[in-house]
Parts: structure tokens; C-alpha cells; sequence
């Protein structure tokens, strides 16, 4: 024992070089292929019947998106009939989770009376996304053959695009109802010369319209490249045969799965927070 | 994507040649403008709050506003080379 506490800080790297250096000598198993995109197909789980064009099923979207919510409910009762003036941590984060989407996303950017009347669609939007996408980052036992895997509910463009067409209603809506239907869109032309007005309004249709596939497409990318890069990863061992690779990949593969949980707390913020800005922006009185 | 040696050879088409090259550019190219508009979105931001320290908290805000507009755009990019890759055949 006294001896292994004699050997300096040097002695432990060249120790290091040895045992990396001998992985590289090591034969490696044998080849083995993999489809990254087998994971992303649904299949439905329990039939139910087609409703013109929109298929009723549930897959295993449908079964992750009630996972959420089921997450969302428990988490809420618990806080609920918990509740002491002196926090413990879980309420803690849950308050100040809270407090985020109250004040940081709502109060600050919908003025006065607009982030009271719209804070529980915003609210419910950033928590729904905050927990579909962190769902998807715990492995659950849906993947093909009943095998661990990763699938997040929000890398489905029918999920994001449901989301993102509820925002534009909403936003529609409170403008239509705050400034009556023809108000509402006189308040997208703005003083100019006769010409330029009329292309103006043109513009401001077609962003409006925009804002609809870029909402549902930056959520939908973020999350599918997302796991996408993590089966990548993941799976890339197999077709390296060496077992040096396989060390340096699963430190690759940490950072990768740290960089997917930033990347998806930051993805609900800005869900919310745009939709807070588009409800905001339909509500404001002078253009 | 399989790596076995016939499907190599099998996908040595002209057409499936082109596709793959179209799918590599957009996803390169795409993202050299988003890059660009990070760093200046970044640069920016980093010397407001220097300038004006007790402004963090809004022009925090801001900023990641303008990050998720900007990272959509190169996002579009992604979801060209991968509808090229996987839905065109």
C-alpha cells in the first residue's frame, strides 16, 4: 500500500499510455452493422380506427406523450399535498421550474393582463415539451423486440406540428378577440405608399403563415438530429473493431448525452418563449 | 446505414451518387451562414452585458430568442439532407 502512494503523478500516465496502447493490440469482435433509422418508425400498438386521413391509432408516440403528462400529474399531486413554507429540493426545483415559465417567460414578455390570460397555455406548452423531451432521454423498454431505447415524443413532426398549429390558433384568436376581426388585420398594414402597402400585408401574411412550419420544424429537428447523433454514437462501436475506439467513444458518448439534455430543456424555453412572443406581439395595441 | 460490401456496390448509381452528394452539401453549406449569425449573435450580446452589466437578465432573454431563430435555420438545412437521404429514392 505504501508503495502505491510512492509513485508520482507521471508514473499513473505512462501507466495510463500502457493500458491505451494494449487496448489498441487487442483484437476486436467482429463486425457488426446497424440501422440508425429503424428507431423512428412507428408502428401502431393498439389499432383503433383511421378518421378520414388522421389515423387513431397508438404507437409508441402516442405511449410516450401519456408518459409525460403521467409525469407531469404525479410531479404536481406530490407538490400539491406537500406544500411547506419551508421547501424541501424536490419543491424547490419544481417552484422555481414554476416560477420560470410565470415570470421569465409569460410576465416578461406578454404585458399585464395578456400573461394572466395566456399563462396557462404557455405554461402547459413548456412543461409538456420540457418533459416529452426529457422522457426521451430515459431508456424505456419500447424499442423493436421489446429492448431498451430512446425515443423522444417530440421527434415526430405530427407531435410538433400539432403543437405549433395550437399556437397559431391561440394567437389568431386573441388577436381576432381583443381587436375584432377586422381590426385585427388592419393592425398588419402600416402606413405607406400605395404599392408598398399592399406587399407589405402580402409579407406579413406569408411570415405569419411561416411561423407555423418553423415553430413545429426547429422542435422537430432539434430532437430528431438529437437522437439521431446519440444512436450514432452509441452504436458506432460496433463497427469499429477495436477496442481503443469503444473507450474513447462511450467518453464521446457522455458528453454527447450531457450536450442532448442542454439541448433539450433549452428547446422547451424556446417553444414557450416564441409562442409567448407571437400571442404577445397579436395582443399589442400600437403597431 | 448498412456497411456490408454488396450494399456499397448496389448503391453505386449515378443518381444514388448525386443524391448522396446533394444530401452532404445541403447539410454542409447550410450551416455556414447560422454560424456566422451565432458568432455575431454572441459577440454582441457578450458586449451589451459588458457594457451594461445590471442588463443581464433581459438581454439574456433576447439572446435566446435569437438563438433558437437562428439554430432553426440551420435546421432547415438538416431536414433537406435527410429527406434526401431517406425519402427520395
Amino acid at each position: 500500500m505504501r508503495l502505491l502512494k510512492r509513485i508520482p503523478l507521471w508514473g499513473w500516465a505512462v501507466v495510463l499510455l500502457g493500458l491505451l496502447v494494449g487496448l489498441f493490440f487487442i483484437p476486436g469482435g467482429h463486425k457488426a452493422t446497424f440501422d440508425v433509422s429503424g428507431e423512428f418508425i412507428l408502428h401502431p400498438i393498439i389499432r383503433l380506427p383511421k378518421l378520414g386521413p388522421i389515423d387513431l391509432s397508438v404507437t409508441k408516440a402516442v405511449i410516450y406523450e401519456w408518459i409525460a403528462v403521467g409525469v407531469i400529474v404525479v410531479v404536481a399531486l406530490v407538490i400539491h399535498r406537500g406544500l411547506s413554507p419551508r421547501p424541501s429540493r424536490f419543491q424547490t426545483i419544481v417552484e422555481s421550474l414554476y416560477e420560470l415559465a410565470h415570470d421569465g417567460i409569460a410576465g416578461a414578455v406578454m404585458k399585464g393582463e395578456g400573461a394572466v390570460t395566456w399563462f396557462p397555455y404557455i405554461g402547459s406548452a413548456f412543461f409538456f415539451v420540457l418533459m416529452c423531451n426529457v422522457v426521451g432521454l430515459i431508456p424505456l423498454p419500447f424499442g423493436t423486440g421489446h429492448q431498451l431505447a430512446f425515443y423522444a415524443a417530440t421527434g415526430n413532426i405530427n407531435v410538433t406540428i400539432t403543437l405549433a398549429a395550437l399556437t397559431f390558433v391561440f394567437t389568431h384568436y386573441a388577436g381576432i378577440r381583443q381587436k375584432g376581426p377586422v381590426g385585427y388585420f388592419k393592425s398588419w398594414v402600416i402606413p405607406a405608399p400605395p404599392f408598398l402597402k399592399q406587399f407589405i400585408f402580402l409579407s406579413d401574411v406569408i411570415s405569419q403563415i411561416f411561423r407555423l412550419v418553423s415553430l413545429s420544424v426547429r422542435l422537430f429537428a432539434n430532437m430528431l438530429a438529437g437522437h439521431f447523433i446519440l444512436a450514432v454514437f452509441f452504436a458506432m462501436v460496433l463497427v469499429f473493431q477495436s477496442y481503443l475506439i469503444g473507450v474513447v467513444l462511450q467518453v464521446g458518448s457522455v458528453a454527447v448525452f450531457l450536450f442532448e439534455i442542454f439541448v433539450a430543456v433549452i428547446q422547451a424555453f424556446i417553444f414557450a418563449i416564441l409562442s409567448a412572443v407571437y400571442i404577445g406581439s397579436a395582443l399589442e395595441e400600437e403597431h | 446505414m448498412d456497411v456490408s460490401a454488396a450494399t456499397i456496390a448496389a448503391a453505386a448509381t449515378t443518381e444514388q451518387g448525386l443524391r448522396l452528394l446533394g444530401a452532404g452539401l445541403a447539410a454542409g453549406l447550410g450551416v455556414v451562414g447560422p454560424g456566422v449569425g451565432m458568432g455575431l449573435l454572441f459577440g454582441s450580446s457578450i458586449e451589451s452585458i459588458a457594457r451594461q452589466p445590471e442588463l443581464r437578465g433581459e438581454i439574456r432573454l433576447n439572446m435566446f430568442i435569437g438563438i433558437g431563430i437562428i439554430e432553426a435555420l440551420a435546421l432547415y438545412a438538416l431536414v433537406v439532407a435527410l429527406i434526401l437521404l431517406f425519402v427520395v429514392k
